[in-house]
């Protein structure tokens, strides 16, 4: 007997245990998730609720969508403007999962406020009207930008403020329009749901060379004075990289040059020169293979490759080929790290939630996300970016009367020589009044000096123009 | 009145007239909330009103004064089944499936009180261990021949078409654990425990036949629990479970509907409209719920499939809020405890192991059934004792829960005895 007295006591413990397990199970994520299930267009209490959704409204104040008399949801009144703005928005139905929509329907039906507060309105019998979000992004200047994008292709641009960390733009092509989006998926292509800005995930080929280039000079500054031999191709053990397949040659060729004409075999011979680990470690500290968790939308993770070890592998991921992976936003972070001293922003999206009486809940608020490399290396890539725009592949990308700084990519997502590249090109304005970053991606675009480059000026002067 | 009689009396008088209090005043705050809503136009709810504080203080008045009885898991477990009405009253849509539980809950009384009478009065266990092992076996299979499907299982029999199906797999669980107590009690050898467990191998093989996995699930862990209280084979116990962890492996492997389960479980935001609509729509209820509810009658818990069963402890988050659902499961608690209390203070290792292997199969079911609902396990259909929707389970439960108050009330009359000799002895000089 007393030995079934202590079993039964351990038993005993052990299923407490498991009770108190689950109660904290409970409680944490109840108490950290729960809004966010409650959010989720799955929840049909959201359309049966008697709250009224709050308003959207873009940094001027603009309403990008707002809540009619009829009670009906209603975006802007350009369906251009409207459908640039789909993704970023969202639409009732849910479909732009990272839309703001969907992904603060919480806060604009205000499903988490107070117990006092929801017993005084239902006393007075009021009708619950949501908090209204303002964003950071410039409806004009997205509007503007979609626009400008050439015709017949997809892809995406992203304008920030490097120094806030602000969103001024998120425009991903092909886009819909959010009085159309249907579950059933109807007269809507699958992918124009996407926000590219955020989770398409592309290869960054030669712009990822500002990340080769920021880990070089972490590791070694005398790198500025090397020499490198280009013969238009470099054969090693185990394979070949070329410079635009090998009809170019650099010859003997320095760091700056090699950055400004985008030489593919200096920057596989500096990553063959570093090591995978160490380049590895750099782009971790820019943020590659990390669980990005900014507050204000869903962001998909870039990543490094964790696994290769031959020759081939670290060559290619040097130039951005291969398994390198990188987010429109996060290529915008980069440069702007680059343009703010070495110091990346965290990128926020909300600038203000107000609920109905006009109460501020919340501040969009600038912070820094990490200091990715030091203020003298994020000098020197600054000085080659610039000499990419003055002298080198991005000289489409030049604003007359302002310092633009860039750099262009042509990334080959086939081995098939006949698909035509996605043209990349990122950099910034270096400008204390404007201090925007950009990226832009256009798939399918050819090389990145061209279409690319030219859209990353426009939307630049844009943003000079219109944003505040 | 004799004075060893008083003493008895006095000794069994935990106090517990604050708990019953509470429980009365949060039963007629509940029910009157419901019969006053504005919409509401029957008379139902205020019988409710009337019926349910009523019945609570009269069964817990009198079986304590019939019998010394653990009044604490008395009255928690009245609260639970009352608990389960009042969320049934506020959620369902008509009065149908409320009114169905409350008939039910008052046979289930006179099951507890059945369940106290059966076990004081049963004495000679041994010798009815294998007749009513044959009928568990019996009862277990029946399915298949009187029964028929309900969600993907085949574990209901027709008494009477469309007005009588009854869950025989529920009402074998007080079976099942009073005949394996017969069988392992007294600290038998290996081998004189191999026919008790062959009887439990045996009800896991039908009831897996019938697709009946929570019910698998249970049976196969209260044998292991109860198979290690009695022999304190910790070795033997580890490779039962290990069997049994090869056997889910290898029912993943085969079976393309567990396969199904685990994987809505893991993501169930990966196919939110198909496998994952369940766990997601209670999540969402769970999360719409909030700290402390939406408040009685003013959720929205039905579109959660099965709110009113499998998925109650949605409603009740959703209804109640998070606050009061912990505390529920600190109901639960409490319940355990003190049949784990009654488990050891049982004089003999039969009585002793009924009430740990009753306590055990309680616990656990309740377990199962809140971490399926709050995504920490994957979902298995059992329901929430004395809470979800249903005859069988609740009837049976309350037997169960009879039993266990039977063995509580014999300890009390032991221990009285035993106090009166030492005094009787005082007495003489010894």
């Amino acid at each position: 007997m007393k030995e079934l007295r202590r079993n039964m006591r351990r038993v005993g413990y052990l299923v407490l245990a498991l009770f108190i397990g689950a109660g904290v199970w409970f409680g944490y994520t109840v108490y950290t998730q729960g809004d966010a299930w409650a959010s989720t267009a799955y929840n049909p209490r959201l359309a049966h609720t008697n709250s009224q959704r709050g308003d959207i409204l873009d940094r001027d104040g603009v309403v990008l969508a707002t809540t009619n008399a009829q009670g009906e949801r209603a975006y802007l009144a350009d369906e251009a403007a409207r459908r640039a703005l789909s993704q970023t928005v969202g639409d009732t139905a849910g479909m732009s999962g990272s839309g703001v929509e969907n992904f603060f329907s919480a806060t604009l039906l205000d499903l988490s406020t107070s117990l006092t507060d929801r017993l005084v309105e239902l006393f007075n019998n009021a009708r619950h009207v949501g908090s209204s979000l303002q964003l950071t992004v410039d409806a004009q200047l997205q509007a503007g930008i979609a626009r400008l994008f050439p015709e017949g292709y997809s892809g995406a641009v992203c304008v920030t403020n490097y120094k806030t960390g602000e969103i001024l733009a998120m425009v991903s092509l092909p886009n819909y329009d959010p009085y159309a989006a249907n579950a059933a998926g109807e007269g809507v292509a699958d992918t124009a749901y996407l926000n590219r800005c955020l989770q398409g995930l592309y290869t960054p080929g030669s712009v990822f060379k500002i990340v080769t280039l920021a880990c070089a000079l972490d590791y070694d500054p005398a790198v500025v004075q090397q020499r490198f031999t280009c013969s238009g191709v470099w054969e090693y053990e185990g394979g070949s990289i070329n410079c635009m397949s090998g009809r170019t040659s650099h010859g003997e060729i320095g760091l700056q040059t090699a950055f400004a004409q985008s030489c593919n075999v200096t920057f596989g011979k500096l990553a063959y020169q570093l090591g995978l680990d160490r380049l590895r470690a750099t782009a971790e500290k820019f943020g590659f293979n990390e669980n990005f968790k900014f507050g204000d939308f869903m962001i998909y993770n870039s990543s490094f490759p964790t696994g290769v070890r031959n020759m081939n592998g670290l060559v290619w991921a040097g130039i951005g080929q291969g398994e390198v992976l990188v987010t429109p936003l996060h290529m915008a972070m980069i440069s702007g790290a680059v343009a703010n001293g070495g110091a990346m922003m965290q990128p926020y999206l909300v600038k203000k939630v107000e609920t109905s009486l006009g109460q501020v809940t919340r501040r969009g608020e600038s912070r820094v996300y990490r200091q990715v490399m030091s203020a003298d290396a994020a000098q020197t890539v600054a000085k080659y970016m610039y000499g990419a725009v003055k002298s080198g592949t991005a000289k489409r990308a030049a604003i007359s009367g302002y310092t633009v700084c860039g750099k262009t990519g042509s990334a080959e997502t086939s081995n098939d020589k006949n698909v035509a590249t996605n043209a990349w090109y990122t950099g910034f304005v270096y400008d204390d009044a404007h201090p925007f970053a950009v990226s832009v991606v256009v798939e399918q675009g050819g090389a990145g000096s061209q279409l690319a480059s030219e859209l990353a000026s426009k939307a630049l002067k844009l943003a000079i123009e219109c944003v505040n | 009145m004799r004075k060893a009689e008083r003493m008895r009396r006095a000794l069994m008088r935990t106090n517990t007239r604050l708990l019953l209090t509470s429980v009365v005043i949060f039963q007629v705050l509940a029910l009157g909330l419901l019969a006053l809503r504005p919409d509401n136009e029957s008379p139902f709810p205020l019988i409710l009103l009337i019926a349910v504080p009523l019945t609570t203080l009269l069964v817990a008045n009198l079986m304590g004064s019939i019998w010394p009885v653990d009044r604490a898991i008395l009255i928690l477990v009245l609260f639970l089944c009352s608990v389960g009405i009042i969320t049934l009253s506020a959620v369902c849509p008509s009065e149908d499936t409320p009114r169905s539980q409350a008939i039910f809950a008052a046979a289930g009384v006179f099951a507890l009180f059945a369940g106290v009478l059966f076990m004081r009065g049963w004495t000679s266990w041994r010798r009815f261990a294998v007749p009513l092992a044959a009928l568990c076996l019996l009862a277990l299979a029946s399915p298949w021949a009187i029964g028929e499907w309900h969600d993907g299982a085949r574990n209901w029999i027709v008494l009477i078409r469309n007005k009588m199906t009854v869950q025989p797999s529920e009402f074998m669980k007080p079976v099942l654990i009073l005949v394996l107590a017969a069988g392992f009690c007294n600290r038998p050898r290996f081998e004189r425990c191999l026919p008790p467990i062959a009887f439990a191998a045996l009800c896991c093989g039908i009831l897996l036949s019938e697709r009946d996995l929570g019910a698998v699930l249970l049976y196969f862990l209260t044998t292991v629990l109860m198979y290690y209280a009695a022999s304190s084979n910790a070795l033997l116990c580890g490779a039962g479970l290990a069997m049994g962890a090869g056997a889910a492996v290898i029912a993943y492997e085969a079976l393309p509907y567990v396969q199904n389960r685990v994987a809505c479980w893991q993501n169930p935001w990966a196919d939110p409209q198909n496998g994952g609509y369940q766990i997601v729509r209670a999540l969402a209820a769970i999360g719409s719920g909030g700290m402390f509810g939406a408040g009685l009658g003013l959720g929205m818990p039905r579109n959660v499939p099965l709110y009113h069963s499998d998925f109650i402890f949605t409603s009740v988050a959703e209804e109640f809020g998070l606050i009061f659902s912990l505390g529920l499961m600190a109901v639960y608690v409490l319940i355990i405890l003190r049949g784990l209390i009654v488990a050891m203070n049982a004089r003999t290792s039969f009585h002793s192991l009924t009430a740990f292997g009753l306590v055990a199969i309680f616990g656990l079911q309740a377990l199962l059934i809140i971490g399926g609902n709050t995504k920490m396990l994957p979902l298995t259909g059992v329901t929430l004792p004395l809470v979800s929707y249903g005859g069988s389970s609740l009837v049976s439960t309350f037997f169960s829960m009879g039993l266990l108050l039977g063995i509580s009330s014999l300890n009390a009359e032991d221990e009285a005895t035993d106090i009166e000799r030492v005094a009787l002895k005082e007495e003489v000089g010894l």
